[in-house]
Formats: structure tokens, C-alpha cells, sequence
């Protein structure tokens, strides 16, 4: 399916397009030294456009979760989740384990995953 | 500073509709103007709001409106900013009022949305519209496939009941005792009592949110007539903008920093609004609280003061927010049971609320109800705006 409608700037594409090839990956303001999430074209702290990609931690707490009935992918029986990493905050992501299995406070680790529609996502598995 | 007055209000019975929007919004601006005593040739501002999210909404609506009413306005805005946009016209409007710019405002809104059967049974035709309700959600956010902002409601709801150890049981009392409120409305969407039982057995449509947990969206319209202090026809019936504040969080639905059951644009504006009306939290007798879920309408509670963290569910169970408690929350039926037109539901709660510290609220009237309290907000709550409304009559005050 066509994705551009929802990328709404080139860091939006180009933290997909990383992602496409198992990077996970932000911005770093190469100023001022603030990590951002989501990625940003301009440091929103000190305006600076001279951003570099950094990794984003890989490990994770599950801080929540769900599913949703109606959805363009990741329909139920999908579950999606709040994900907190280490100095960034919380990520939406898909969770790959069953919905009734989880529980709060989990710990997570990244994978990538390509929905059935062929878009190269993010998402958390419990290692605990 | 010049007092404001809602010297009018008007809505729609609430459920589908078949009239057009803008003969929906023509006839509550003329229901109000009666409301208020006033002509058109008197009205010198217009605002209103777009007819929807699904809906291939227009523009240009307040102009099409000034034309068939025939007024001449020093003031004219389409406003969209989601959920809150009637009531930023409200807060737009008083703010004009109080410089002396204009002297009165008719704020409307008509919602009437593509009905989700259509939708459903013609996803081809309507796909334009659900990948447009896509992309309302930021990349990250969208590239789920989300549609709605149900999934990240859930999450915060299925937080807080982990932060507090709150029930299933508590979350679905919430959607009852809504519906106990709107059976006293005439003009609400349902009118059949819920049951616990019913409300707990209902699937799961994003877990822990059951459906009967859930707003629908529907059609509905709603107007309301602000006024400065000279053209107030009838003090008996006028209400008083006492305070407003506005507060928005720097988030686009979820927050990426901070905690997902937290919704601090919520307390910021109450508080605010409560500082600048010189009232505080315990002397509002009734408020219209926007809570599209049955678990964030406890959590707004606790956001606007009215109970500690933690503490709305059992206020709820013990009888505390409803007829008879020390504060009357949602006596409308609330977004859950009176039925949610969100363009026109900040227009909805104000006219609760007017009815109520009027006392024209019929079976639904809270005795002696002299304060009262509007909350709205847009998005995933990313921000909120707190009305405190009262019957103080300035003319003795701007004599002295």
C-alpha cells in the first residue's frame, strides 16, 4: 500500500527506510547533544538542522497494551503497545506475542517485522 | 473587565439526522437568537466549526450562514481544532466581547457525519476518508494502521486501572449511571436503561474498553448567543462566562515523554480557570465533563480536582457525582449516553449547563444549582478548556 500519505517529513521516511534495513535508528542534535523521538528535521531545542542517526535502545517495558477491531494492518489479533526505552520515552509499536500472555511491566526486545501489505515496521518481544 | 453572558442556547435532538448540516446549524442559530430575545440585525459575530471527521466537511460555512441569516458580522471564523473547536469559538468570542470589539456572537455548530454502516458496507467508495483518518495520526503513530484513537484511550485506561488497582466493575458503573442521567433527557440519544451485566458482557472492541464503554458518533447541532451586559434582555435567564482558560500539552495524541494515564492540559486549564473565576473546585455544583470513554471519564475527574487520583471510582459507586451527591457530573447522559456529535459537543455541555443554573433542566435539575463547570478538549486530550459559568448579575458592579 502506498505510504506517503503519512509521511509527514523526510526524517519520517528516511527512519522507515532504516528501519527497511534493520536499523532503529533516531536523530541526535550534533549541537546541543539532544536525542529526539520521533526524529525531527531541525533540533527542537536549540533550532539546529545539523542532526546525525543515532541507535535507539533495543531494549524495552512494556507499559501498555492493545488491539484494535478496525485498522488499516495490524487488526486483533495484532497486539500494539507503549514501549518505554531508556532517555527516549515511550514508543507505539506492534507487540509479537498473544494479547492474553502480556503484562504490564514486561521486558521487551526489538525485532522488525513486514506487515502483510509489505511495510517494514517496528516491533517488541517479551524476554521475560 | 465587562462581563459576558450566554443569553441563549439551542440543540438538536441527538441520533442520525436527515436534514442537511446547514439547515441543521440555520435552524439552532434561529432557535437561540429566540432563546436570547434577539434579532439578527443584532448579532455582530459568527463562528462555527466543520460538520465532521468522516464527513466531506465544506468550508465556508459561517459565510454561507451569514448570508441565509442575513448578518453583517465584525467577526467570522470557521474554527477546527478537533473536539474543542466550539468551545475556542466560545473562548474567541468572549475575549472580542470583553475588548468592546463586538458586542454579541452566535456560535453554532452542525455535525452530521458518514454513518459508519455506510462506511462498512462501502469501504471502496469511503476509502479516501479512512485513509484520511489515517494520516490525522503522526507517521509513527499511522503506520500502524491506525484509524482511530481508540487503541491509545485503551492503553491509557488499562494504565490507570494498573496504577490503581481499579475494576473492570468500576469502568462499566460509569457508562450505567451515564445512562440513568440521559433517560431524563428528552432529547438524548438513548433512551433504554444499561445494566452492569450488559455493559461487562459487551465485546471488547479495544481491550479493556467494552463497547457499551464506548461514544458513539453521531448528528447533532447546537448554537448559543453570547452577549456583553447591555444586550442582555431577560437577567433571570442570562449565565455568566465567569472564567475560561485553554491549555494545550506539546503532544499530537500519544505522549512520547511522560505518562500515557496523565492528561496535565486537564488540571492546567481547571485550575486556571478556577483561579481567574475566584471559585474553587468544591463550589461547582454541576459540570458537563467531555469523556469519550467510560474509564477517561473518571480520569477527568481527577484531572479537573474534583477527586484525587485514584478516587473518582469509588465517588462513583457511593452515589457522589450523580442527584443527590455533593457534585452533579455529566447530568446530561454525557458523551456516552447523550449521544457525541463532537464538533457540536462543547455547544451540548454549555447548554446543560446553562439549563441547569437557569433551572429550566426539568427532571434533570440539580436544586439550587448556582455554579457550574464546562470541560472540553481535542485529540487524545493533548488539550483542554475549562468554562466556569455562574448567574452573577454585573450591572451592580459596573455602577458602583
Amino acid at each position: 500500500m502506498d505510504t506517503k500519505h503519512y509521511m509527514q517529513d523526510r526524517a519520517a521516511e528516511e527512519f522507515f527506510s532504516r528501519l527497511a534495513e534493520g536499523m532503529f535508528q533516531t536523530t541526535r542534535c550534533s549541537k546541543c547533544g539532544k536525542t529526539h523521538y520521533p526524529p525531527r528535521v531541525v533540533c527542537p531545542h536549540c533550532l539546529n538542522e545539523d542532526l546525525e542517526w543515532v541507535d535507539l535502545p533495543r531494549h524495552g517495558v512494556l507499559m501498555a497494551f492493545t488491539q484494535q477491531e478496525a485498522a488499516l494492518r495490524c487488526r486483533k489479533p495484532d497486539v500494539l503497545g507503549m514501549v518505554e526505552l531508556d532517555g527516549i520515552g515511550n514508543i507505539f509499536t506492534r507487540i509479537d506475542a498473544p494479547f492474553e500472555e502480556l503484562r504490564i511491566g514486561q521486558k521487551v526486545a526489538f525485532d522488525t517485522w513486514t506487515s502483510p501489505d509489505g511495510i517494514a515496521l517496528h516491533q517488541f518481544r517479551p524476554i521475560d | 473587565m465587562a462581563g459576558v453572558y450566554i443569553a441563549g442556547v439551542a440543540m438538536t435532538d441527538i441520533g442520525w439526522q436527515d436534514l442537511d448540516a446547514h439547515e441543521l446549524g440555520a435552524r439552532m442559530c434561529v432557535e437561540s437568537l429566540r432563546d436570547a430575545g434577539l434579532l439578527p440585525s443584532q448579532v455582530e459575530g459568527l463562528l462555527s466549526t466543520p460538520h465532521g471527521y468522516m464527513a466531506e466537511t465544506r468550508k465556508m460555512i459561517t459565510q454561507r450562514m451569514a448570508d441565509y441569516l442575513g448578518l453583517e458580522c465584525g467577526l467570522m471564523l470557521d474554527i477546527d481544532s478537533g473536539g474543542n473547536s466550539s468551545s475556542v469559538a466560545l473562548h474567541l468570542a468572549c475575549d472580542r466581547i470583553r475588548l468592546g470589539e463586538i458586542r454579541s456572537c452566535l456560535v453554532f455548530a452542525a455535525q452530521k457525519e458518514v454513518p459508519k454502516k455506510q462506511v462498512q458496507q462501502d469501504v471502496v467508495g469511503y476509502f479516501h476518508l479512512i485513509k484520511a483518518a489515517n494520516s490525522l495520526y503522526d507517521s509513527y503513530q499511522a503506520a500502524f494502521g491506525v484509524i482511530s484513537p481508540l487503541p491509545f484511550y485503551a492503553m491509557a485506561i488499562q494504565r490507570y486501572m494498573y496504577d490503581y488497582g481499579i475494576e473492570p466493575e468500576d469502568i462499566a458503573r460509569v457508562a450505567v449511571l451515564l445512562r440513568d442521567h440521559s433517560l431524563k433527557h428528552p432529547q438524548a440519544a438513548y433512551d433504554k436503561p444499561l445494566t452492569l451485566d450488559e455493559v461487562m458482557s459487551s465485546p471488547l472492541v479495544s481491550p479493556p474498553i467494552h463497547r457499551l464503554e464506548s461514544s458513539e458518533m453521531h448528528d447533532g447541532a447546537a448554537a448559543l448567543v453570547l452577549v456583553s451586559q447591555e444586550l442582555v434582555q431577560d437577567w433571570d435567564r442570562a449565565v455568566r462566562v465567569a472564567a475560561i482558560a485553554e491549555a494545550h500539552d506539546a503532544t499530537s495524541f500519544l505522549p512520547y515523554q511522560g505518562e500515557i494515564d496523565r492528561f496535565p492540559c486537564v488540571e492546567r486549564a481547571a485550575r486556571t480557570a478556577l483561579g481567574r473565576s475566584g471559585y474553587g473546585i468544591a463550589d461547582i455544583d454541576v459540570a458537563e465533563v467531555y469523556g469519550a470513554f467510560a474509564g477517561l471519564e473518571l480520569m477527568m475527574y481527577e484531572e479537573l480536582g474534583f477527586f484525587g487520583r485514584g478516587e473518582a471510582p469509588a465517588a462513583v459507586r457511593e452515589g457522589r457525582t450523580t442527584h443527590g451527591g455533593e457534585v452533579l457530573l455529566n447530568p446530561s447522559g454525557g458523551r456516552l449516553s447523550l449521544g457525541h456529535p463532537a464538533y457540536a459537543t462543547p455547544l451540548l455541555e454549555f447548554n446543560e449547563v446553562v439549563r441547569q443554573l437557569r433551572g429550566e433542566a426539568g427532571e434533570r435539575q440539580r436544586p439550587g444549582a448556582s455554579v457550574g463547570l464546562v470541560h472540553t478538549e481535542q485529540g487524545f486530550i493533548n488539550g483542554s478548556i475549562v468554562t466556569v459559568l455562574d448567574r452573577q448579575d454585573e450591572r451592580a458592579a459596573g455602577a458602583r
